[in-house]
């Protein structure tokens, strides 16, 4: 065979293998983001068809700046990010080297039941919770009455239904986050926390001065993939809520799918959608770029 | 001091393994309870009088049974051709050179970011335009192949050496016997952990079967869950939902189970790179 031919052949195979991926990633994924941005310049409703849309320019973005729903919404899926961030993320970085150091049985039973919270079905997990949050016939209330503690209504209170969601969410998302941390912890030698030692480092200063900064990558990564998660939760808010009480719950991705699903507002439901594809875009942006300062500036000194 | 710090290390390792596993044992007891012992404020925590009744009634509230055969069709399919579509263009990204090819790469990966939400409407708009909606065909199609999978395989197949597909090559093997019999093989543990991440991922996928189907006879099993969840809001009734929450949950954690070491090495593997 000549190299021109097995390049021919090559570049055929190519083609072959990539597109099947393709196909499906440009139709339903790519297409789709564009799609989405010009539904979003439109009044439809989804299920007339498409030659029944009526042009709007940016009037669903103006719209939405004045539109109570979705500024509460918009207040409701920050809140929610910040109570998941600054739970899971220390947890889960606690979790890890508790899991990862001391020389202890049990370790792969713990890793074991932490990761499971993951693979269990979010609708099947949540219906649980529903049933451990039940003011009367929950356990949490009884276990806090029973050390004197008045408990919360949790889910049925405006004032507390949004962070027992995200109480929820932080116990069904940390153990995948801290086999993450694990795995950052394996890739330091074991001969930094030796000099450390030689230093004359106890455990707290190796914790803040070796392990946490050695972390930083794994850590900006999980800062990034939680805050997507937990921005896009839908399934906990659509079993045990559906936004309520009094619209405490409705984040964005349940504003979004009412809205297109159940009110017939494709336009503005896509407009939400797509300003939701910025703020996160900004947001990686953003957490990226800080990540690679910091790395060029320690390469500097 | 040495003793307190053991102590407390081994409480916390308790509570480690208790909080995660504390729902799922929730879970259990409350199925197994009957209706009169689910209506007692405060709740038993150990069941008093064990019944199996419910698990035989989930059966009759929605048709739970066919709903879990469709998820294991929907699941099933949708798996086999994520891990066939995964290597293919694994193998291409990995060891194929060509221009634009990191660009079309890292532009695919960026896709295994986005949140399905945000491309919901169109996507059941061009479900139902090709006259997709509400069939089982239209549940799977939009997730026959995904980037997680491409970046995957990428990943793994980066490492077969060189030099054992140039010598193939030099024997005559045609780009698609390497891909199947030279490399496939040598990737069994990153095909094990894809098939779990994504029998996993698409048995518990919600929104867009919620969105796609309207009949109950092909609703997946955590459809025919909150449907029946909506059915049976009262108490009484709790043990019933349960149930049907743990056959739901059953595969997942069987599958868990089976393959636990893969499953959190591959995580280890792709978690973070770079």
């Amino acid at each position: 065979m000549t190299v021109q031919t097995s390049h021919t052949a090559r570049r055929g195979a190519a083609i072959a293998f990539l597109s099947p991926a393709m196909a499906v990633i440009v139709l339903f994924v790519a297409v789709p983001i564009a799609l989405t941005f010009w539904i979003s310049l439109h009044d439809w409703s989804m299920y007339t068809p498409l030659s029944q849309m009526t042009w709007r320019g940016l009037g669903n973005y103006a719209d939405l700046l004045h539109s109570d729903d979705f500024l509460n919404a918009l207040e409701n899926t920050l809140v929610y990010v910040v109570i998941v961030l600054v739970t899971t993320v220390p947890l889960a970085l606690a979790l890890g080297m508790l899991l990862y150091f001391p020389k202890m049985a049990g370790k792969g039973v713990a890793r074991a039941a932490l990761f499971s919270t993951y693979v269990i079905p979010t609708v099947a997990i949540a219906i649980v919770w529903g049933a451990l949050y039940a003011p009367d016939y929950g356990p949490l209330s009884q276990a806090l009455g029973a050390v004197g503690i008045d408990s919360p209504a949790w889910l049925s209170d405006p004032q507390t239904a949004l962070l027992s969601l995200g109480v929820f969410h932080v116990w069904q998302m940390t153990g995948y986050y801290t086999i993450l941390v694990i795995a950052g912890l394996t890739q330091i030698p074991d001969d930094v926390y030796e000099a450390a030692r030689i230093d004359g480092a106890g455990f707290w200063r190796q914790t803040f001065s070796v392990t946490l900064p050695l972390l930083r990558r794994t850590t900006t990564f999980i800062v990034l993939i939680a805050a997507i998660n937990a921005i896009q939760v839908f399934d906990p808010v659509y079993i045990l809520t559906q936004g309520g009480p009094a619209e405490s719950t409705t984040v964005l991705s349940y504003a979004i799918q009412r809205a297109a699903f159940q009110n017939g507002m494709a336009g503005q439901a896509s407009a939400m959608a797509f300003s939701l594809l910025l703020v996160l875009v900004a947001v990686a942006g953003v957490v990226l770029a800080a990540m690679r300062r910091r790395t060029a500036a320690e390469g500097r000194s | 001091m040495r003793r307190t710090v053991r102590a407390a290390t081994a409480l916390a390792f308790g509570l480690v393994i208790l909080v995660p596993l504390f729902p799922l044992y929730w879970m259990v007891i409350s199925a197994l309870k009957g209706p009169e012992e689910l209506q007692k404020a405060p709740p038993t925590w150990f069941p008093s009088h064990v019944t199996l009744s419910a698990f035989g009634e989930v059966f009759k509230a929605v048709p739970f049974g066919s709903a879990f055969l469709n998820s294991v069709l929907i699941a099933g399919v949708s798996t086999l051709s994520v891990l066939v579509t995964s290597v293919m263009a694994g193998f291409v990204f990995a060891k194929y050179r060509f221009r634009g090819r990191d660009l079309l790469f890292w532009s695919v990966v960026a896709t295994m970011f986005l949140p399905p939400i945000v491309t919901l409407v169109p996507l059941y708009w061009l479900v139902s335009t090709m006259g997709l909606a509400d069939s089982y065909l239209g549940v799977m199609l939009p997730w026959l192949a995904n980037a997680f999978g491409i970046f995957l395989m990428r990943q793994f197949i980066a490492d077969v050496p060189e030099e054992l597909i140039e010598a193939a090559r030099l024997d005559g093997a045609s780009e698609a016997r390497i891909v199947w019999q030279i490399v496939t093989p040598l990737l069994r543990p990153a095909l094990v952990s894809l098939a779990i991440f994504a029998f996993v991922f698409y048995w518990n996928n919600f929104l867009w079967p919620l969105s796609i189907l309207q009949s109950d006879d092909k609703f997946p099993v955590v459809l025919a869950l909150s449907r029946l969840l909506s059915y049976s809001t009262s108490v009484q009734y709790q043990n019933v939902v349960m149930a049907g929450a743990l056959i739901a949950s059953v595969p997942t954690i069987v599958v868990f189970l089976l393959a636990q070491r893969v499953f959190v090495q591959s995580i280890s593997r792709t978690g973070v790179k770079g």
